[in-house]
């Protein structure tokens, strides 16, 4: 999967997950703020990422995330040490 | 407030550091956790592996074979601890019109054991293969019912169902119908079960539990700065509430007073406590107002140990009595107990009333790292003798269910 690839399927998860156009997510987007998403919020976005990737997304990195483009970044760093097939 | 006033008369308690109120309270007195390793089902994946697992409890000792044999495990500490505050209040059943008597449970999850058991059942062998007795056991009211049917007692029966809150909320509501003359006795408190493989998975799936499951012990730091989260916990508590002239006549044991009682929604979010705390302090000022107090000698908080349940506790106690809060003792004994859930307002009554018996404060144990955000007094790490002649206790359930009690010496 490339990046750009990432980044669309999670643009994507959170258009339909947050009822937003997709043209209105950027990675600069920040979640809280401009797309009103909670602390519960944020638990519910990433079990929904897990689930279309297939991975464990840890406490301490939810914590971290504060725009769109985190999660991306996060998803890339960890598709990058998955073994290649 | 009406002239009928209400006082506690008996308990029983069920949880994770003790067994009958001398041996739970004698645990809570000397700061001991029960909180351990689950073991009741295999934890194994579990972000959280730790709870306030109720251990040595054999129901058999508390009720007919029969009976133990065909309820779950939440009806089990019901029954159990309805034996117990009965025999502490030493009611003479058959003296008494039983119509007059009430029971008003709490119950945030109902028989989840035996509803989890059958799913698996209904999976393995089809649907066709259900139990019979699968509505009677899981229906949450099943714990109000057969504490009914055992003692035949046939006024006002209800589980109240407000998460965290429940037993609280219990409490509150047959102290209202014991002052307003519906009722002039009733068992009431709360019970919960939780400890059950779908729940508890539901749970870490919220990411709300702790995960320091190394040092079990250690795990439930309320107010801490470390905290991580909530150890979930199970058990309950009833206690025999008496209108007080009732309980003068018969020479009953009067243990303590309900003096007041508040419940309200914060109605914003289902999970998610107000971050400012003025739910919580609203509902604490309506409970002193109810008992006609400006300030209480101890509050005992809700305090889970989550980042934003203690945080916002802590707003409010200081929205409700200003620069006077730094002056009254706040612990949270659900450092040594856990989070029983719907039983946790009860088994917190219990240990306000032995506080007041025993003019004593239960610490909170594991404060050891203080949090900027928490600066109150929390009776760290040591209990403490202290005079104490009123008591506010706090529950917050999800849903934002908000409810206060007040409690005060007998006088």
């Amino acid at each position: 999967m490339t990046n750009q690839e990432i980044e669309q399927k999670v643009k994507e998860i959170l258009s339909k997950k947050l009822d937003v156009e997709p043209g209105k997510i950027a990675l600069e987007t920040r979640l809280a703020e401009d797309l009103g998403v909670d602390s519960f919020g944020a638990v519910e976005l990433m079990f929904e990422i897990e689930e279309a990737f297939g991975l464990k997304i840890p406490d301490s990195e939810i914590e971290h995330v504060r725009r769109v483009g985190d999660i991306v970044t996060y998803l890339q760093g960890w598709l990058e040490k998955q073994p290649k097939a | 407030m009406s002239g009928r006033r209400t006082v506690v008369t008996g308990l029983g308690v069920i949880a994770c550091n003790g067994i009958g109120v001398d041996e739970f309270w004698r645990a809570n007195r000397e700061g001991r956790s029960g909180i351990s390793a689950i073991d009741a089902f295999d934890t194994t994946g579990f972000a959280s592996t730790i709870g306030g697992q109720v251990r040595g409890f054999d129901p058999a000792r508390y009720m007919p074979a029969d009976t133990a044999k065909r309820v779950d495990r939440f009806v089990h500490f019901g029954l159990a601890c309805a034996d117990m505050a009965l025999a502490d209040s030493r009611l003479n059943v058959a003296a008494e019109d039983t119509e007059r008597i009430g029971v008003i449970i709490g119950s945030g999850l109902g028989g989840l054991l035996f509803h989890e058991e059958q799913m698996v059942a209904a999976f393995d062998r089809g649907l066709h293969r259900i139990n019979p007795s699968s509505v009677p056991r899981i229906s949450p009211n099943a714990v109000a019912s057969q504490i009914g049917i055992r003692y035949g007692f046939k006024g006002p029966n209800l589980v109240i169902s407000t998460a965290c809150a429940s037993g609280a909320n219990a409490i509150g509501e047959a102290f209202r119908k014991i002052q307003h003359g519906e009722v002039d006795l009733c068992l009431t408190g709360g019970v919960e079960a939780p400890l059950t493989p779908f729940n508890f998975a539901a749970y870490c799936s919220m990411r709300i539990l702790s995960k320091n499951n190394g040092q079990p012990a250690e795990a439930s730091r309320p107010f801490d700065a470390t905290r991580d989260g909530f150890v979930m916990g199970e058990g309950g508590a009833v206690l025999v509430l008496e209108e007080r002239e009732h309980a003068l006549r018969r020479g009953a044991p009067i243990l303590a007073e309900v003096l007041g009682y508040a419940s309200n929604s914060g109605a914003h979010h289902m999970v998610i406590p107000d971050a400012q705390g003025t739910d919580g302090a609203r509902v604490m000022a309506s409970a002193l107002r109810d008992a006609g107090l400006s300030r209480v000698d101890y509050i005992n908080a809700h305090a889970t140990s989550t980042k934003a349940n203690d945080a916002a506790e802590t707003k409010a106690i200081k929205l409700v009595f200003g620069a006077d809060a730094h002056h009254i003792p706040v612990s949270s004994t659900k450092s040594m107990i856990g989070h029983a859930l719907g039983a946790a307002g009860a088994i917190e009554a219990v240990a306000c009333v032995q506080a007041l018996r025993e003019q004593f404060i239960p610490p909170t144990i594991n404060l050891t790292h203080p949090d900027p955000e928490c600066d109150l007094d929390y009776v760290a790490l040591h209990g403490r003798a202290a005079k104490i002649k009123t008591i506010l206790s706090n529950s917050f359930g999800f849903g934002n269910c908000n409810v206060a009690l007040v409690f005060a010496a007998p006088h």
